[in-house]
């Protein structure tokens, strides 16, 4: 990491009051533009960032005279400078210093990154920055597994079901949003998966503790995807296409009318995979008279996957009544065919598929200083419509060749169950409302003292059917409806020269679930009629933390953070399910955690063109009133008397640690490990959780290297390592048992590299990347096989002037 | 100097006594296969602890040794931390052959749910797979309900069964308000299976209908299990649990009113003309959970029913493969107790036989009902709790699975979850009890049987 300062003042000697624009160049020393710089001018009441592409020019517009801050960034760099604008539009190139020109101004003057930042606020913060995965052939999703204490769980290739784990803790425990709203609002169409990191503008992970403005009931974190922020004219667009016939193609664009800050912005992506990656292994095999199995080397056939979808927004940008206003559409579906159930076995599943979509209305409003100086507001609503559809009526019987399958006589043939998975046919469509609304107050008594209030409203109303059943059938199915709202109070102050950073925060939480059956009932005439009966169960609980930073040195910071967390029980677990045979508990408690986090942050310390840091995590994770199904007994195997209950305590205990290093900006490394122990205990028996990946590693090495090829050129290579020590699916066993293998997922290293050429001019990259270049068959979960090598090719096409 | 030097002496000490220690373990081993030659294997079965206590969740691992070793207390038998972790998912279920020589299994769920796979006994945790890979799961799912038949170890059977509702739109597909239930389609699956070839012989699929007034009542066949072949060799029957949903709804209804026990009457080995067949002695499902439920003697099939209302009856299927309603064995009765419900049971060839049970009076347990066993002779039609056999709050049998019969003798395992416990061996002629090995056990788990 780099921080450049500079510091520069720019005396104009006019003085007369109206507008005037502020222009110029940005280059670095070389006089190349450094792609992806961004530039926030501050001063008064504005606050106005632009990013600058292509050309390296960056323009504000329609200032008034005064004084006005500059902070750039590009990356992990940032300049500070000073602008004073006077009577006259005002021209001003910026050249950033290479690093070792300003050594000396550096004991001056310290400045910081957002990323770094946020990252010294004292929560166990990763903040993945998106610039370079852009251009390379990156889905979100890897991008996120690369990052320390992480880990991503996928069921295959792109668009497989994915499962987050933070420091152990994954599932429900772990909440996802996208600008601050929670996933659920937008649906499987829209998420981690779909989405590609050119319409991001960073990831943020809040391991454990999670801050107000985040807040949902996340009881081991929150994965905050935040879209892009700039509101200067920009276009860009993508496209992918490599292995498995995967084609990825993102547009985004943005165009500000200068006078009147209206702008409109807009952004898309396609995605699609055949996933017919080859696998192998115990089951995958063709069948013959008898049953005799064959093994083979098996395309998958029935994994393609299809998104579509965008987002439109009109409004008003960096005008005096707003810093953000919009209106907006947001639109997705996607198609995902599914190869198998949660494991491969013999039987492949032909024709099972899911379809969704989601419809949502959107509006932003953000202003800084609103009213009176240290005010802020921000507001971003979603309100639409989001339905799945799941389609399984093929009972023919396939084999792993993608061929029908034959039985032990020989002959074709339909599973008895009807369907590919066991269950029966079904045509199973859940309809959703939702609405999600996430609204911040803040206001800063001073430099020192801010104080925050935050709350989340979302809502799902939830319609089942299936065309395949009566409508008799389908009129009584029950809806289920979820009402949460949440509030947080954040009290953030800043001490000895915001040496000690500190965040206090509570949260209180209210969970309003409807059950709503249909039923018949004969009224006083003796006629049947439909009646609904409603159950609701409300439940309300608290929460509080804190986040702490103490910088001992400049570049020696200590961090630490504590939550009381808690994760509300889901419909599920207080009304049961029809299908499981699991009846209510309307007592049921909130699984709660006590999380703890304790870190440093070492660097960057700076050693001629070295440049390092170090930081880690030590963290707890102490759960109470863990969520289960009690065991089946001979009481409870007929008759439906079996419900969620609380039923013991967990922790997770382990550490995260990070390395950087880097050398006169050509030469990067970056690594990190995250160990872990997750432990349970159920009426007093402890036992290691299986089937859970406990030590992980990621490292990966960049050089560039400049006008290699041509003139104001950049090349540069990549090289990136995954590794995750074995584990089981089983408990641990004894000490001399046998027969273990079976249930192992072995240790896993898997190795990408990759190319990125930057064209003179900036405007186009062109990057290849090899994933898993030495063909290793990679697991995430027991026998489920992910994509073994694949080719990727991508270009980019960006400019910032129409 | 010095110091470092005893150390040393110390240290050379322990190496030699625990390199002792570690060849007469080796011993043991040989002088146990050596046993097997001429008595049989004994292995026992064990199930760790999953998520829960008791819940058998953690793996199935089995360890063998020789009925010798089996019927001696001062033998300690550690299948937890020695034993073969059976490939299945989830608590496997475990046959083998009369002779104790080889072991059936059939991983239950899973990335290989259904498949089919056989060892030979070697004693300890040496069980060498035979034979070449096939699997059920295409015809039965991967969680199959099998179970070996007693035709000299030759054939496996097993079943599976999907329900649907009928419902009329009575020609108004819009209007739902005039629509009404029909009935539930109850369509079953049966395969049969080579167990010496690792073959599929047999398939078949039949709808299976109750009496046209209990269907339009909502009643259908809901679960099957335990195909069970008779004395003839020429049918199969299969226990069955009764379901039901409202007609008015088409859900689930929760509250029905338990019906007389039935099973499926099937041709062997054709697996043609299933019929349905009811008694009038018992009330309640035939189908069992994880052990054998029915069993051939004396040219009948003696078959246990569970959830019965005036507890567990055993019935009898004649020789006519109809239920013989002249038999009245109620558990309750002969045992003078309240709410029995047998939970797996074996007998041997004099008729004599051990059923597990559980009964109202049983003590709530970590893992549910107490779990006892009594002798019961099916000819005289009573039954004795067997009291030489420790019983504790936290022994239960729901998940017990393995008896041996050896002769008159049978071989039943004894340890509450967590705690040690032996194996006994039960002479069914005398009713006398004997003591045998130890069972070493770890926290949160417990034995589901001897094979």
């Amino acid at each position: 990491m780099k921080q450049k300062i500079l510091l520069l003042f720019f005396i104009i000697p006019f003085a007369v009051a109206a507008q005037y624009d502020l222009s110029g160049f940005i280059q670095d020393t070389n006089g190349y533009v450094v792609l992806g710089t961004q530039i926030k001018l501050s001063g008064g009441s504005l606050s106005r960032t632009k990013t600058v592409n292509g050309s390296g020019k960056y323009e504000f517009k329609d200032l008034p005279s005064g004084t006005f801050n500059l902070e750039i960034t590009s990356g992990d760099y940032i300049e500070f400078d000073q602008v004073v604008i006077t009577d006259v539009d005002v021209r001003h190139d910026i050249q950033l210093k290479n690093h070792k020109d300003y050594e000396l101004e550096e004991v001056a003057l310290r400045g910081e990154s957002a990323k770094s930042k946020m990252e010294k606020k004292g929560f166990a913060l990763n903040v993945i920055k998106t610039d370079e995965a852009a251009q390379r052939n990156i889905q979100t999703n890897e991008l996120l597994n690369t990052s320390v204490g992480v880990k991503i769980r996928q069921n295959g290739g792109l668009g497989s079901n994915v499962e987050y784990s933070l420091n152990g803790l994954s599932g429900s425990a772990v909440r996802i949003f996208i600008d601050g709203i929670p996933i659920s609002t937008f649906g499987s169409s829209y998420n981690l998966n779909s989405i590609p990191p050119s319409m991001i503008e960073r990831i943020e992970v809040y391991k454990g503790v999670v801050p107000g403005y985040l807040s949902d009931d996340a009881l081991g974190g929150a994965i905050n995807i935040v879209l892009n922020q700039a509101t200067n004219t920009n276009f860009n667009a993508s496209v992918s296409y490599g292995s498995f016939n995967t084609l990825q193609a993102s547009v985004n664009g943005l165009y500000r009318f200068d006078g009147s800050g209206f702008t409109v912005k807009a952004s898309g992506f396609h995605n699609y995979s055949d996933n017919d990656y080859k696998v192998s292994g115990r089951s995958v095999v063709i069948t013959g008279l008898g049953g005799v199995q064959t093994p083979i080397t098996a395309r998958r056939f029935n994994d393609a996957y299809r998104s579509t979808g965008g987002l439109v927004q009109v409004g008003f940008t960096d005008v005096k009544w707003a810093d953000q206003f919009f209106v907006g559409f947001n639109g997705s579906e996607d198609y995902n065919e599914v190869q198998h159930g949660a494991f491969m076995t013999t039987r492949p599943y032909k024709g099972r598929f899911y379809e969704s979509d989601a419809s949502l209305a959107n509006l932003i409003y953000q202003k800084e200083d609103l009213f009176i100086k240290g005010f802020d507001v921000n507001v971003n609503g979603y309100y639409g419509k989001r339905n799945r559809q799941l389609s399984d009526t093929v009972a023919q019987a396939y084999s792993w060749n993608g061929e029908p399958a034959v039985d032990f006589r020989g002959n074709e043939y339909e599973y008895t169950w009807g369907s590919q998975q066991e269950g029966g046919p079904t045509l199973a469509k859940i309809e959703r409302n939702v609405t999600s609304v996430r609204t911040g107050l803040a206001y800063a008594f001073n430099k020192n003292h801010k104080v925050l209030a935050n709350h989340v409203f979302s809502s799902i109303d939830r319609q089942d059917s299936d065309a395949l059943r009566s409508v008799l059938e389908n009129t009584f199915v029950g809806t289920r409806d979820l009402r949460k709202n949440i509030f947080a109070l954040t009290y953030e102050f800043s001490a000895f020269d915001n040496r000690l950073q500190a965040s206090l925060f509570g949260k209180y939480y209210q969970q309003k679930t409807i059950n709503v059956d249909p039923k018949i009932e004969t009224d006083a005439a003796g006629n049947n009629q439909l009646v609904d009966e409603v159950i609701s169960s409300n439940k309300t609980y608290n929460g509080y933390g804190f986040a702490l930073s103490y910088a001992v040195l400049p570049n020696i910071t200590l961090l630490a953070s504590a939550e009381k967390a808690v994760r509300l029980p889901n419909e599920t677990e207080i009304f049961g399910n029809d299908g499981d045979n699991v009846v209510a508990n309307y007592s049921i408690n909130p699984e709660q955690s006590k999380n703890y986090n304790l870190g440093f942050r070492l660097g960057t310390f700076n050693l001629n063109k070295n440049q390092f840091g170090v930081s880690a995590n030590l963290f707890t994770r102490n759960i109470k009133d863990r969520i289960g199904l009690p065991i089946e007994t001979s009481l409870n195997v007929d008759e439906e008397l079996i419900v969620y209950v609380n039923q013991g305590s967990g922790n997770s205990k382990g550490f995260d640690a990070q390395f950087n290093y880097s050398y006169d900006n050509n030469f990067g490394v970056n690594f990190n490990i995250s160990k872990f122990d997750l432990k349970i205990e159920n009426r007093g028996v402890e036992i290691d959780v299986p089937n859970t990946p406990f030590l992980t590693m990621n490292g990966n090495l960049r050089y560039s290297f400049k006008d290699l090829i041509q003139e104001k050129s950049r090349l540069n290579l990549f090289y990136t390592l995954y590794y995750t020590g074995e584990f089981s699916y089983l408990v641990p066993q004894g000490s001399n048992t046998v027969g273990d293998d079976f249930f192992k997922v072995p240790e896993q290293l898997a190795q990408d590299i990759g190319v990125s050429y930057a064209f003179p001019g900036n405007n186009f990259v062109m990057s290849f990347d090899v994933k898993n270049i030495f063909d290793k068959p990679v697991y995430d979960n027991l026998s489920v096989q992910k994509p073994g090598r694949a080719f990727y090719l991508k270009l980019n096409y960006s400019i910032n002037k129409f | 100097m010095k110091r470092i030097f005893l150390n040393w002496k110390a240290f050379t000490l322990i190496t030699l006594t625990a390199g002792l220690f570690t060849a007469c373990d080796t011993d043991d081993a040989v002088k146990e296969i050596e046993n097997g030659t001429d008595s049989r294997w004994i292995t026992v079965a064990a199930a760790r602890m999953g998520e829960n206590p008791g819940d058998g969740n953690g793996g199935t691992l089995i360890y063998s040794v020789s009925a010798e070793d089996a019927k001696d207390p001062s033998i300690s038998i550690e299948p937890f931390d020695n034993g073969f972790i059976v490939p299945s998912n989830r608590t496997a279920r475990l046959q083998s052959s009369q002779d104790g020589n080889t072991i059936f299994n059939i991983s239950y769920a899973g990335d290989t749910g259904g498949n089919y796979t056989k060892y030979t006994v070697n004693g300890g945790q040496n069980f060498a797979q035979t034979g070449s890979a096939v699997s059920i799961e295409p015809y039965v799912g991967s969680a199959p309900r099998w179970i070996k038949l007693f035709d000299g170890d030759q054939t496996g059977a097993a079943v599976y069964v999907s329900t649907e509702n009928e419902i009329s739109d009575n020609d108004t597909p819009d209007d739902a308000t005039d629509d009404f239930y029909l009935r539930t389609e109850a369509k079953m699956g049966i395969v049969t299976l080579d167990l010496e070839n690792s073959l599929i012989k047999e398939f078949q699929e039949h709808s299976i209908s109750l009496s046209d007034e209990l269907e339009s009542q909502g009643y259908y066949i809901g679960r099957i299990d335990m195909p069970t072949l008779n004395a003839a060799g020429d049918k199969l029957y299969i226990g069955a649990r009764l379901s039901k949903v409202d007609p008015t709804t088409g859900e689930r209804d929760r509250n029905a009113e338990m019906l007389e026990s039935r099973s499926i009457v099937l041709d062997y080995p054709s697996l043609l003309n299933p019929t349905v067949i009811i008694s009038e002695v018992g009330t309640g499902n035939t189908n069992g959970y994880r052990s054998i439920n029915a069993f051939e003697y004396n040219g009948s099939v003696y078959q246990a029913n569970q959830s019965d209302p005036q507890g567990s009856h055993i019935l009898k299927i004649g020789a006519d493969n109809k239920y013989d309603d002249s038999y009245v064995f109620n558990l309750d009765d002969a045992l003078g107790i309240e709410g029995a419900y047998i939970l797996a049971w074996r007998p041997a060839a004099n008729g004599k036989a051990v059923v597990a049970y559980r009964h109202d009076g049983s003590a709530e347990g970590v893992a549910g009902a107490q779990g006892f066993f009594a002798l019961v002779d099916l000819n005289a039609k009573t039954a004795q709790k067997i009291n030489d056999i420790p019983y504790d709050p936290d022994f239960y049998l729901f998940q017990y699975q393995g008896f041996v019969v050896d002769g008159n003798d049978i071989y039943v395992t004894q340890a509450p979850v967590g705690e040690n416990g032996n194996i006994y061996v039960v002479d069914t002629e005398t009713g006398e009890v004997t003591k045998g090995a130890e069972l070493v056990n770890v926290e949160g788990s417990h034995f589901i049987g001897v094979f």
